[in-house]
C-alpha cells in the first residue's frame, strides 16, 4: 500500500517536473523567437537607418555639387558680360572649395587660370559623361595642391553664343565638413570613391583614415578580404550603372554590412562598411536587457521555488517532529495509563491484600481476646493466647509502619537523619535479627565484611538497617529451608578520601524471580506472588521502600535473579567518613600494641589487618595453630610479645577446643584469647568456660574488639549491676496520657514491674503536677506527645524552663504513636531524654529508664 | 548552518534585484534639452604620409612602428593626429614626392613624412620649420643632423637612419665559391660567374634603388677621406662637378645593363621590392638592394629560405652602406604649428624611439638608443659603427642628390648614355647654383 502510494507520488512528481520543463521550454522558445524577431526588426530598422544616413549624405554632397554648378553658371553669366573675362579669371582668389578657375576662349585649345599658368582641357578627363546640373564633371585627379579634386566645365554664353568655357576646380576635402563626425561611433568606415578611376578620393577624419585599404577599390577589397569574384562582379556592375549596393561580408572576422552608395548619378560613390554589431547595437541591447529581465525573473522564480522548497521541507520537518512528539506523547500517555492501571490494579490488589493482611492478625487478636475472656482462669492458656495476641499485634504494627513509610517516602517527607554509624553495631544488629529467622528455617546465614577501611561512617543507621533487614528478610522469606543466605559488606575503591564507598550484597540460593517480575520488583504494591495464596507474608512494599531509601541516600540498587537458582541484590552507597571519631589512645591506654591472629581463613586475617591499620597496633596473622604453638613453646612468657590473641573458630575443624585449651595453657593468663566465631558456633560455649577467653562475633570490627575488651574488663561489675537493671521496682513516674486505655495499660505494666505512676490527662496538668511535686517525688516523666490543652513537646519545654535543678535534670521519656525519626528529633529538641514509640515495650522501657537514670 | 546560509543567500539575491530595479527606475532626465553630448574639443595635428598597400585583415602594418610612437604622443599630449595619405597607384601617376611637394607648398598639412630629395627641395624653398630648437633634437647622431640640415637649419628629423645595402644570397655565393664582393670589379666578376652558371640576371633591381651603386662609388672618398666639408663647399660653389664624382658609378651601371646583369626594362617599371622580391626569395636572383629594415620585415626579405647577408655597395674603399633618411618636417605656416612641434618632439623622444627601433629593428637616429641587429645585418652594422658610409642624400649639398640621381638612373635604364646623363647632371648643378 505504502509502496503504491510512493509510486503514485513519484509519478506525480515526474508529471510536475515534466510540466515545469515544458513551461520553461515554451518560455525559452518564446523568448528566443521574440529575441530573433526583435533582432530582425532592429536589423531591418538599422539597415533602413543606414540607408537613410547614406541617402542624407548623398543628398548633402549632391546639393553641394548642384550649388557649385549653379554658382559656376552665375559666374559664367557674369564673365559673359565682362569686358575682359581673362583678367577676371586671373585675378580670381581661390577659396576653400574653389581652388582653381580657368577659362578657355572659344576656338582656342589653351586658356588662362587664376594660378597664372597656361590651362589646357587635355589635362582633364571628361570622358565619363557625368554631369552636375547639366554641366560636365571631370574624373577625379590629384591637383597642384596634392589633393584630390574635380573640375566642372561650364559654357560662357553671350548673346546665345558660347564665347568660352569656364573650368572651376573643386577639392573633395571641402565635403568633409558636411559629413558626420564619426560614423556609428567610429566603428563604421566611410570613403568617397571616384567611380571611373575607382580611387578613394576622400578619407574623412575618424572614418578609418588610419586603416589599410583605402588606396582604391581593389585595395579596399584586398584589405578587407573581399575576394569572391561573383560579388566583385556584382559590385562592379552596380558601380558602372551607378546603382546602390548593400551586402553582408565579414570584415576582419566580424560580420559587417558593406555599402556602395551612388552619388551624383554614379560619378562618385560613398563606400565603406558598418559592423553588424554596431548596426544591431540597439537590438542587441534590447535583447540583452530582455535576457537580463528573463534571467532575473527566472532567478527570482527559482529563488521563490527554493524558498518554497525549504519552507515546505521545514514545515514537513516540523510536522514530522510534531507527529513524533505526539507519538511519543501518546506512547507516554498510554504507558502512563497502563502504569496507572497497573498502579490502580496493584493498589486494588494491595488494598485487598492489606485488607486480608490486616484482618488476619486482627482476627487473631480479637479471636484470642475472646478465647482469653473465656479461658481467663487457665494461666497456661492465658499466657499462650497473650503470646499469640502479642505476635499478631507485632505483625499488625509492622504492617502499619510499612504503609506509613511508603506514604511518607512517596510524599517526600522522609528526611535522613545523619549520625555516626558503627558498622559493627549495624552488622551485629542485623545478624541478631536475621540469624534467628534463618535458623528457624534451618538456613545458613553467612556474614562477610571485606575491604572496609573505616568502620565509623556518617549516615542514617535506621534507614540503612531498614534496607539491609528488608533485603535479608526477603532472602530468608524467599529461600527454601536449609538454603543459604549470604550477607556481604565490601569496601570498594574510594572515589574521594572523604567518602567510604561500600557495596552491600545480599544473596540467596532461593526460589529466584522471573525476568518479568524483576522489571517490577521495585514498584510499590507488587509482590512476587499473591500473598493470599502464598504462605509467605509481606506487605509488598518492602522493595519499593528499599529502593526509595537507597536513592534518597544517593546510591544504587541492582538485582540479579534466576528462577530456581536464587537472587542477588547489590546496593552501592557512599558514606562520609566522620572526623576524629576514634579514641586513638584506646589501644595505648589498654597496653595493647601487638595482636596475634590465628585463623586458617587467610582473608579474614588480612581483613583484620586492614581494619586495624589506623590503630597503631601491629597485627600478625598465622594460619596454622600447630606451627604457632611450636613457635611459642620455644619461649617463655617474657619473650611473648602479644597482648591479645584472636583465634579464628573454624566450624569445620573438630579440634578447635583442644587447640584453644593448649593455647590457653601456653599463653600467659594475662593475655586474653578471643574466639572469632558466630554465636551459635559449636563448642564455643565450652571454650568460653576457660579463664581469659571471650567470643568476638564474626565479622571482625575494631570497635567490636574494643567493646569486647572493655566488656571483659568490667565483666564482674556488669554482672552485678545487671540484676538491678532489669527491675523498675520502687520507681515512681509521672505519666501524661490523655487516652484512658493507654493510661491504664501503662499503669498496669509499671505495676507488674513494681513501679508506680501518677497519670495526668494532658501536658498542662503534667507541668502543674510536677511544679507541685516535692523534690525527688518522681523518678521520671513519661510524656505522651499528642495531648489536648498542652502537647508533650510544649509541656517538656515548660518543665525544662522551670527554675529548679530537678526540672532541668529529671528524665522525660516521650511515649508516642509518632514513631518516625523526625518525631524523635523533635522530642529531643524539646528537651526530652528519650523517645519510645507506642505500644510500650516494657523491656525497652526498662532498658531506657535504666540508661537515663 | 545550511539553513542560515540559504537565508543569507536569499537576502543578498533579493537585495541585488531590488538595487538593480531601483537603479533602472531612478534615472531621471535632466532639463528639457535632450541633447546631452557635449561637443568634444580636441587639438588636432594633420600628418601627411604615404599609405602602403597592405595585407588583408590588417591595420596599417607598414606604419606600425610610427603609429605606436604617435599613439604614445597622442595620449601624452591629448591631441589627435589626423592622417592624410597618398600613394601612387602606378608609375604614371604623380609620385608621393610630387604630391608631398605640392601639399607642403600649399601648406595643406602640419607634419609631413619627407623623402630625402623633398627635404632638400622644401628646405631650400623655406617651406620647412627649423627644428633644431626641439628638446629631443639634441639627442640626434651627427649623421642624422648632417643629412637634414639646409642652410644651417635642421629642417627634418628621421625616426630611423635608413641604411641601404646589397642583400645577398650567401648560399648561392658559396655554391659558386664566390667571395662577397667588396669592389666594383669583384661585383662584376661575381655577376659574370653567376651568369655563366645560368643565372641570366644576377641583380634584381627596381626603379628606385640602383642609384646606391652610384653613390657608393661617387662619395666613398668624399665622406671617408677626411675632407668632406671642403669638398661639399667646392661642389656647392661650382668649383667641382658632381658629374666627375658620379661618372664611374654610371659607367658601372651601364656595364651592368650592357652585360645583362641588370634587366633595365624590368627595373624601369618595378616598384621597390614589389618587382624583384619574388625572384630573390625563389633564389633565382642572388643579389638585390634594399634598406636595412627590409631584412626584418616578413613582407620584404625577412625569414628567407637561404642564408641572407647584407653588405655595403662596392667601392674603391670596400663595401659602403648608403645612408639615406626619410624625415619628419613641419610646414612653416602649419595651421597647428605648436601642437605639431610638440607632437614631433614626443615622437623623437628616447622613449618613443626605443619603441620604434625595437619594433622595426633599425638604427636609431638618437645616440641614446641602440638595439641589437640580426646576424644578416651585422656586416652593414659594423661599417656604420665604424662611421664608414656614404650619404645618399645630403641637404647640405645645394643640388638635391637622392631624387635627381634616381631620375638620371631611370634615364640610363631607359636607354640614355652616360654622357647624356652627366650632361643633365651638370645642368642640374648649374641650376642649383643659380638658386
Amino acid at each position: 500500500m505504502k509502496k503504491q502510494q510512493n509510486k503514485g507520488r513519484q509519478n506525480k512528481d515526474k508529471v510536475l517536473l515534466f510540466s515545469i520543463i515544458t513551461v520553461f521550454c515554451l518560455l525559452g522558445a518564446f523568448v528566443f523567437t521574440m529575441s530573433r524577431k526583435i533582432s530582425a526588426e532592429m536589423s531591418s530598422s538599422a539597415i533602413q537607418n543606414l540607408s537613410e544616413s547614406l541617402e542624407l549624405m548623398k543628398g548633402t554632397i549632391e546639393a553641394i555639387l548642384r550649388k557649385e554648378a549653379e554658382f559656376q553658371k552665375l559666374m559664367a553669366q557674369e564673365i559673359a558680360v565682362l569686358p575682359d573675362p581673362v583678367e577676371f579669371v586671373r585675378s580670381y582668389q581661390k577659396s576653400q572649395s574653389i581652388v582653381k578657375v580657368s577659362l578657355i576662349m572659344e576656338g582656342e585649345t589653351q586658356g588662362v587660370s587664376n594660378e597664372g599658368d597656361v590651362f589646357s582641357q587635355e589635362e582633364l578627363d571628361f570622358s565619363s559623361g557625368k554631369t552636375v546640373d547639366g554641366l560636365p564633371i571631370s574624373e577625379s585627379y590629384v591637383n597642384y595642391m596634392g589633393t584630390w579634386a574635380y573640375t566642372i566645365q561650364c559654357p560662357v554664353v553671350k548673346d546665345n553664343r558660347q564665347i568660352a568655357s569656364l573650368y572651376v576646380e573643386y577639392v573633395y576635402d571641402s565635403f568633409e565638413k558636411s559629413l558626420p563626425d564619426g560614423f556609428y561611433n567610429g566603428t563604421a568606415r566611410l570613403y568617397i570613391m571616384d567611380a571611373k578611376s575607382e580611387r578613394l578620393v576622400l578619407k574623412p577624419k575618424g572614418m578609418g583614415e588610419r586603416d589599410a585599404g583605402h588606396l582604391n577599390l581593389e585595395d579596399f577589397y584586398r584589405a578587407n578580404k573581399i575576394l569572391e569574384e561573383k560579388l566583385i562582379e556584382e559590385v562592379s556592375a552596380c558601380v558602372e550603372n551607378g546603382d546602390n549596393i548593400l551586402f553582408y561580408h565579414d570584415i576582419r572576422g566580424k560580420r559587417a554590412l558593406n555599402y556602395m552608395w551612388s552619388v551624383n548619378d554614379g560619378s562618385i560613390f560613398l563606400i565603406g562598411f558598418v559592423p553588424v554589431e554596431a548596426i544591431q547595437q540597439e537590438g542587441t541591447s534590447v535583447n540583452q536587457n530582455m535576457f537580463t529581465v528573463v534571467f532575473v525573473m527566472l532567478a527570482a522564480f527559482f529563488l521563490c521555488c527554493l524558498l518554497y522548497y525549504f519552507n515546505q521541507r521545514e514545515q514537513k520537518k516540523i510536522q514530522k517532529e510534531q507527529e513524533e512528539e505526539r507519538e511519543v506523547h501518546n506512547k507516554q500517555l498510554a504507558e502512563a495509563l497502563q502504569a496507572a492501571q497497573i498502579a490502580s490494579n496493584s493498589k486494588t490488589m494491595f488494598l485487598s491484600n492489606m485488607s486480608h493482611d490486616i484482618r488476619t492478625p486482627m482476627n487473631a487478636v480479637l479471636g484470642f481476646t475472646t478465647l482469653l475472656a473465656s479461658d481467663a482462669e487457665n494461666p497456661a492458656k492465658v499466657r499462650e493466647y497473650t503470646k499469640k495476641i502479642m505476635a499478631s499485634g507485632q505483625h499488625l504494627l509492622s504492617l502499619i509502619n510499612d504503609i506509613l513509610d511508603v506514604s511518607k517516602i512517596e510524599s517526600g517527607k522522609v528526611v535522613l537523619n545523619f549520625e555516626v554509624i558503627t558498622l559493627n553495631d549495624l552488622v551485629s544488629s542485623v545478624d541478631s535479627i536475621i540469624r534467628p529467622m534463618a535458623n528457624a528455617k534451618e538456613q545458613k546465614f553467612h556474614v562477610r565484611v571485606t575491604g572496609i577501611h573505616h568502620e565509623y561512617l556518617m549516615g542514617d543507621e535506621t534507614r540503612l538497617n531498614q534496607i539491609i533487614i528488608n533485603l535479608l528478610s526477603n532472602a530468608v522469606k524467599y529461600t527454601q529451608e536449609r538454603g543459604n543466605i549470604w550477607f556481604r559488606i565490601i569496601g570498594l575503591k574510594q572515589r574521594s578520601g572523604q567518602y567510604e564507598h561500600i557495596r552491600i550484597e545480599v544473596e540467596d540460593d532461593g526460589y529466584g524471580m522471573t525476568p518479568e517480575y524483576l522489571e517490577t520488583i521495585f514498584d510499590a504494591f507488587t509482590r512476587a506472588e499473591n500473598s493470599t495464596t502464598n504462605k509467605v507474608q509481606g506487605t509488598g512494599l518492602g522493595m519499593a521502600i528499599t529502593k526509595s531509601i537507597v536513592e534518597l541516600m544517593g546510591g544504587t540498587i541492582q538485582v540479579f535473579s534466576e528462577v530456581g537458582k536464587g537472587s542477588l541484590f547489590r546496593v552501592e552507597l557512599e558514606f562520609r567518613i566522620p572526623e576524629g571519631h576514634m579514641n586513638e589512645k584506646f589501644w595505648e591506654d589498654s597496653g595493647i600494641s601487638r595482636i596475634l591472629v590465628l585463623d586458617s581463613d587467610v582473608e579474614s586475617g588480612k581483613n583484620i589487618q586492614s581494619l586495624m591499620k589506623n590503630s597503631n597496633v601491629l597485627v600478625e596473622t598465622s594460619p596454622g595453630l600447630t606451627e604457632d604453638m611450636e613457635w611459642m613453646a620455644g619461649d617463655e612468657e617474657k619473650s611473648f610479645g602479644y597482648q591479645l590473641i584472636l583465634f579464628g573458630w573454624n566450624s569445620e575443624d573438630g579440634q578447635n577446643l583442644q587447640k584453644v585449651k593448649k593455647l590457653r595453657e601456653t599463653v600467659p593468663d594475662t593475655v586474653p584469647i578471643l574466639f572469632l566465631a558466630a554465636y551459635d558456633e559449636e563448642g564455643v560455649q565450652s571454650a568460653l568456660e576457660m579463664e581469659g577467653t571471650g567470643i568476638l562475633t564474626k565479622p571482625f570490627f575494631e570497635s567490636a574488639l574494643r567493646e569486647k575488651l572493655l566488656e571483659m574488663q568490667a565483666w564482674q561489675q556488669e554482672e552485678k549491676e545487671s540484676e538491678r537493671e532489669d527491675s523498675l521496682k520502687g520507681f515512681h513516674f509521672l505519666a501524661a496520657e490523655d487516652n484512658e486505655i493507654n493510661a491504664e495499660i501503662l499503669a498496669e505494666i509499671l505495676k507488674l514491674e513494681g513501679a508506680t505512676c501518677e497519670i495526668v490527662e494532658n501536658g498542662q496538668l503534667a507541668v502543674e503536677r510536677f511544679t507541685q511535686a516535692k523534690e525527688g517525688e518522681f523518678d521520671a516523666i513519661l510524656m505522651d506527645v499528642q495531648m489536648p490543652v498542652l502537647n508533650g513537646y510544649d509541656a517538656t519545654r515548660a518543665i525544662r524552663a522551670l527554675d529548679s535543678k530537678e526540672a532541668r535534670q529529671i528524665p522525660i521519656i516521650a511515649m508516642t504513636a509518632n514513631a518516625f525519626a523526625e518525631d524523635e528529633k523533635e522530642a529531643l529538641q524539646a528537651g526530652m531524654n528519650l523517645h519510645l514509640s507506642k505500644p510500650i515495650d516494657i523491656t525497652l522501657l526498662k532498658k531506657v529508664i535504666q540508661e537515663v537514670l | 548552518m545550511k539553513k542560515r546560509m540559504m537565508k543569507r543567500f536569499a537576502v543578498v539575491s533579493l537585495t541585488i534585484i531590488t538595487v538593480f530595479t531601483m537603479a533602472s527606475c531612478g534615472r531621471e532626465e535632466s532639463g528639457a534639452n535632450l541633447i546631452t553630448t557635449e561637443e568634444e574639443k580636441k587639438e588636432v595635428v594633420n600628418l601627411f604620409g604615404p599609405m602602403e598597400k597592405s595585407d588583408p585583415d590588417a591595420e596599417n602594418v607598414a606604419r606600425n612602428a610610427t603609429d605606436r610612437t604617435i599613439i604614445m604622443a597622442e595620449e601624452k599630449l591629448d591631441i589627435t593626429v589626423e592622417y592624410k595619405t597618398y600613394t601612387a597607384e602606378n608609375y604614371q601617376e604623380k609620385t608621393y614626392d610630387d604630391v608631398t611637394l605640392e601639399r607642403a607648398r600649399n601648406q595643406m598639412d602640419d607634419l609631413y613624412l619627407l623623402n630625402p630629395d623633398t627635404i632638400q627641395i622644401l628646405g631650400e624653398e623655406g617651406e620647412l620649420l627649423d627644428l633644431s630648437g626641439l628638446d629631443n633634437a639634441k639627442n640626434l647622431r651627427e649623421v642624422a643632423k648632417t643629412a637634414n640640415t639646409v642652410d644651417g637649419k635642421l629642417v627634418a628629423i628621421p625616426q630611423e637612419v635608413v641604411a641601404y645595402g646589397l642583400f645577398l644570397n650567401k648560399d648561392l655565393f658559396d655554391q659558386y665559391d664566390l667571395p662577397l664582393p667588396e669592389t666594383p670589379e669583384d661585383f662584376l666578376e661575381c655577376c659574370r660567374v653567376f651568369q655563366e652558371n645560368g643565372i641570366e640576371t644576377p641583380v634584381g633591381a627596381n626603379r628606385w634603388w640602383l642609384e646606391n651603386f652610384v653613390f657608393a662609388q661617387a662619395y666613398a672618398d668624399l665622406y671617408n677621406g677626411g675632407n668632406t666639408e671642403t669638398e661639399i663647399a667646392a661642389l656647392n660653389a661650382g668649383e667641382r662637378k658632381y658629374s666627375d664624382y658620379m661618372r664611374p658609378g654610371f659607367e658601372f651601371l651601364e656595364e651592368l645593363i650592357e652585360k645583362g646583369y641588370v634587366d633595365a626594362k624590368a627595373a624601369y617599371t618595378y616598384e621597390a621590392i614589389d618587382g624583384e622580391r619574388a625572384d630573390f626569395l625563389a633564389q633565382k636572383t642572388p643579389i638585390v638592394m634594399a634598406y636595412w629594415g627590409a631584412a626584418n620585415t616578413d613582407t620584404a626579405y625577412g625569414d628567407p629560405d637561404f642564408e641572407l647577408q647584407v653588405i655595403g655597395f662596392p667601392s674603391k674603399r670596400g663595401p659602403m652602406p648608403v645612408v639615406s633618411m626619410t624625415g619628419y618636417g613641419i610646414g612653416t605656416e602649419a595651421e597647428h604649428l605648436e601642437d605639431a612641434k610638440n607632437l614631433l618632439n614626443e615622437m623623437l623622444s628616447d622613449e618613443a624611439l626605443q619603441i620604434y627601433t625595437e619594433t622595426n629593428k633599425v638604427i636609431s637616429p638618437s645616440q641614446n638608443v641602440e638595439v641589437d641587429c640580426i646576424p644578416a645585418l651585422k656586416p652593414l652594422n659594423d661599417k656604420i659603427k665604424e662611421n664608414v658610409y656614404v650619404l645618399g642624400s645630403n641637404a647640405g649639398m645645394k643640388m638635391e642628390q637622392w631624387g635627381n640621381t634616381c631620375l638620371l638612373v631611370r634615364e640610363l635604364l631607359n636607354g640614355a648614355t652616360v654622357d647624356e646623363c652627366m650632361a643633365k647632371l651638370d645642368k642640374l648643378q648649374e641650376e642649383s647654383l643659380k638658386k
